[in-house]
């Protein structure tokens, strides 16, 4: 087995707001494994996008540590080395504000050469070409082709080609498919998963489609309320999930036939708002939702235990593989 | 064919053109969609397909110009709505008819209460009732208590908010008690849940679901996410590229999808089973400008024969294999309440 390409402990990101300290991303902790796909799961305002954007550098985290290939990268892009840079890119959700539009999908393309690369211009041309080629549109067609002028599917194929223009080695996509419709979001994800293999690529996948994570990634997480709740190999996520919240997200997707209505976990029903993130319940923070709260949810957070192994769990119910439950220090 | 009583929405053959600078957006080329008492309708398409110009035109609130009605009969208890009279679609709209739509931060007003907003409606639609004087408590525990139907926590001062203070999830929920405030006889959904979170999205559609059946209300279900529509429906039209290309009972399009494009569709939805993701659908939807003659799908289609290209397929009515169907309701030959039709030249002889 590879060893791990990112390494996260701790992390933690705080927006100071006037209403309150937002604690988007709250100690958490993960490794990324080299050539992996893990997915971050979570609703919204669970904070997933704001791990991608504290590892590609758009901020600085508020504390912990941020490991990438052994170095640390707790800082946010100005402070980070050139090299860094072009070894961690990131594509974002909304291609059609993430293009400008009144750059040639050329000039897209060629800004992340001119800055990373000592190279001429002719040069760069025909590295613009091979990455149009890459993502599967024709050089020809698109080179002079301006973003508003195409749909949705190939905006985005554009911002992955932009990503990679520097030959990275790990890729957040943040959403990468949520605006599109399912039959593009198809190609999309074909597409993604083919050049993983071909470069040898390290993915943060991000999204909210469950259905979507269980084709995609190797090992999810899934958070609530900038906290990790549990972390699993994907088929072991799917088959045997252990927190409340996992179930309640699983049991609330819309499916399309009945072996996948088997596979969701019956028994738990979907209830309650998600709370504001600037007013975090004291204890668990799901416990207000949870169907199986006890008392000491209310009072004490729970801590990450692996309750199987490779199977991580942060809930009271679950003790650690030596079957001691744990006491938050 | 289908029970012979009035249905209570009718769409025959419905054709919407919109006049831009580059000439005309031949959009919608013929719908056919009926919904009939009590019947939870869906209907799904990709971006684009002319879902939401369909029940625009429904609601009469489509800009003309530059649409334009170039052909169709939109029946509402057999009564064309498209030659009403102006005066008489307030009351459509007031009574008959409500919609939800997908954002419901642009469906309410920033600047005034959830109270006033719903207390207008409420007003108008006792007053459309006959009540002549509407008492202003009366209002109040009116609103209340629709809030209070959607599962809405702590009505009373959800009453007093304005939208911006509420999460997304709340706002729907108050687009819904809007929508179903007096009976309505119909609901037109467009993709109601879309901006939500998976959990909220649950919620919102069970409690839809539960007042729609205590109602009686029908519902007309727009979405793109066919998860949605299965588990909510009785009938599902797809729809693509401004045409009905098949509709079925919900169970059996999904168990049984005949169009080349249905199939298509179907395939490229990720599954929990986790058989990975296919290839999509190769090709993007026409360009309304010059829409292919014939099939709008044949340049997209792996079966397309040359007839497709010349004429437009007609809807085909499928006779069920009855001994087929895993549905034992079906099989027994007992209830089947419509048919399975499809517009696709590859069902011709099995039509006939």
């Amino acid at each position: 087995m590879k060893g791990p390409i990112l390494t996260v402990e701790n992390l933690k990101k705080y927006f100071f707001t006037k209403q309150g300290t937002v604690k988007a991303v709250d100690r958490v902790s993960f490794s990324v494994i080299q050539g992996e796909t893990f997915g971050l799961v979570g609703e919204s305002g669970s904070g997933k996008t704001t791990i991608a954007h504290t590892i590609v550098g758009i901020y600085a985290p508020s504390g912990g540590a941020a490991l990438f290939k052994g170095k640390n990268i707790g800082v946010d892009s100005s402070r980070r080395s050139i090299d860094l840079k072009k070894d961690i890119r990131i594509v974002f959700q909304d291609p059609g504000s993430s293009l400008n539009p009144r750059w040639s999908i050329k000039q897209i393309l060629d800004l992340p050469l001119r800055v990373h690369s000592a190279n001429a211009g002719p040069e760069r041309l025909e590295r613009v070409r091979e990455l149009l080629s890459m993502v599967e549109l024709p050089p020809e067609e698109y080179l002079y082709k301006y973003p508003p002028s195409m749909g949705g599917g190939e905006k985005q194929m554009v911002a992955i080609a932009r990503a990679l223009a520097t030959n990275p080695s790990f890729v957040a996509l943040d959403e990468p498919t949520s605006a599109l419709d399912v039959s593009v979001q198809a190609k999309i994800i074909n597409l993604l998963m083919g050049l993983q293999e071909k470069l040898h690529l390290t993915y943060l996948f991000i999204t909210h489609d469950l259905s979507l994570m269980r084709n995609m990634a190797t090992r999810v997480a899934i958070m609530y309320l900038g906290k990790i709740c549990e972390v699993a190999p994907t088929v072991a996520f799917f088959q045997r999930p252990f927190h409340p919240y996992t179930r309640m997200l699983l049991s609330s997707i819309q499916v399309i036939s009945d072996q996948e209505e088997e596979l969701k976990p019956k028994k738990i029903i979907s209830r309650g708002e998600i709370p504001s993130p600037v007013n975090v319940p004291p204890g668990c923070s799901f416990h207000l939702r949870c169907p199986e709260r006890m008392d000491i949810c209310r009072r004490v957070d729970p801590v990450m235990v692996e309750h199987e192994t490779g199977h991580f769990v942060r809930c009271h119910l679950y003790p650690d593989r030596s079957g001691r439950q744990p006491t938050d220090a | 064919m289908m029970n012979g009583s009035t249905p209570l929405l009718e769409i025959r053959d419905l054709h919407v053109r919109f006049k831009i600078y580059e000439g005309e957006l031949k959009v919608l080329n013929g719908v056919d969609l009926r919904i009939d008492e009590g019947e939870k309708v869906g209907l799904v398409g990709e971006t684009g397909c002319g879902k939401t110009t369909t029940i625009k035109s429904v609601l009469r609130v489509l800009p003309m110009p530059p649409a334009r009605i170039i052909k169709g009969e939109i029946l509402y208890k057999g009564k064309d709505i498209l030659k009403m009279r102006r005066a008489e679609i307030p009351s459509l709209r007031r009574g008959e008819i409500s919609a939800i739509f997908q954002d419901p931060l642009t469906s309410l007003n920033p600047v005034f209460t959830i109270g006033q907003q719903l207390g207008d409606i409420i007003k108008f639609s006792l007053k459309n009732q006959g009540m002549k004087r509407v008492k202003r408590e009366n209002i109040r525990l009116n609103a209340a208590s629709l809030l209070k139907e959607t599962g809405m926590p702590d009505p009373e001062r959800i009453l007093k908010s304005y939208p911006v203070q509420l999460s997304g999830g709340m706002r729907q929920r108050v687009c819904i008690s809007e929508a179903l405030r007096v009976n309505v006889n119909l609901l037109m959904a467009d993709e109601p849940t879309t901006n939500l979170d998976v959990t909220i999205q649950d919620q919102i559609l069970r409690r839809l679901d539960d007042l729609v059946e205590k109602r009686g209300t029908s519902i007309l279900l727009i979405t793109h996410s066919l998860g949605v529509v299965r588990n909510l429906t009785h009938r599902v039209y797809i729809m693509y590229a401004g045409n009905i290309i098949e509709t079925a009972e919900t169970r059996e399009l999904f168990k049984n999808p005949l169009h080349p494009y249905t199939q298509g569709l179907l395939k490229t939805v990720p599954r929990l089973t986790g058989e990975g993701v296919s290839k999509g659908i190769p090709g993007r939807i026409p360009n309304y400008l010059d829409p292919p003659r014939g099939c709008r799908y044949h340049p997209r289609c792996d079966h397309r024969m040359p007839i497709c290209k010349k004429d437009r397929p007609p809807l085909y009515v499928m006779e069920l294999d009855r001994k087929a169907s895993s549905d034992p309701a079906i099989s027994s030959g007992g209830r089947i309440k419509e048919d399975h039709r499809v517009a696709c030249y590859l069902y011709r002889s099995r039509a006939e």
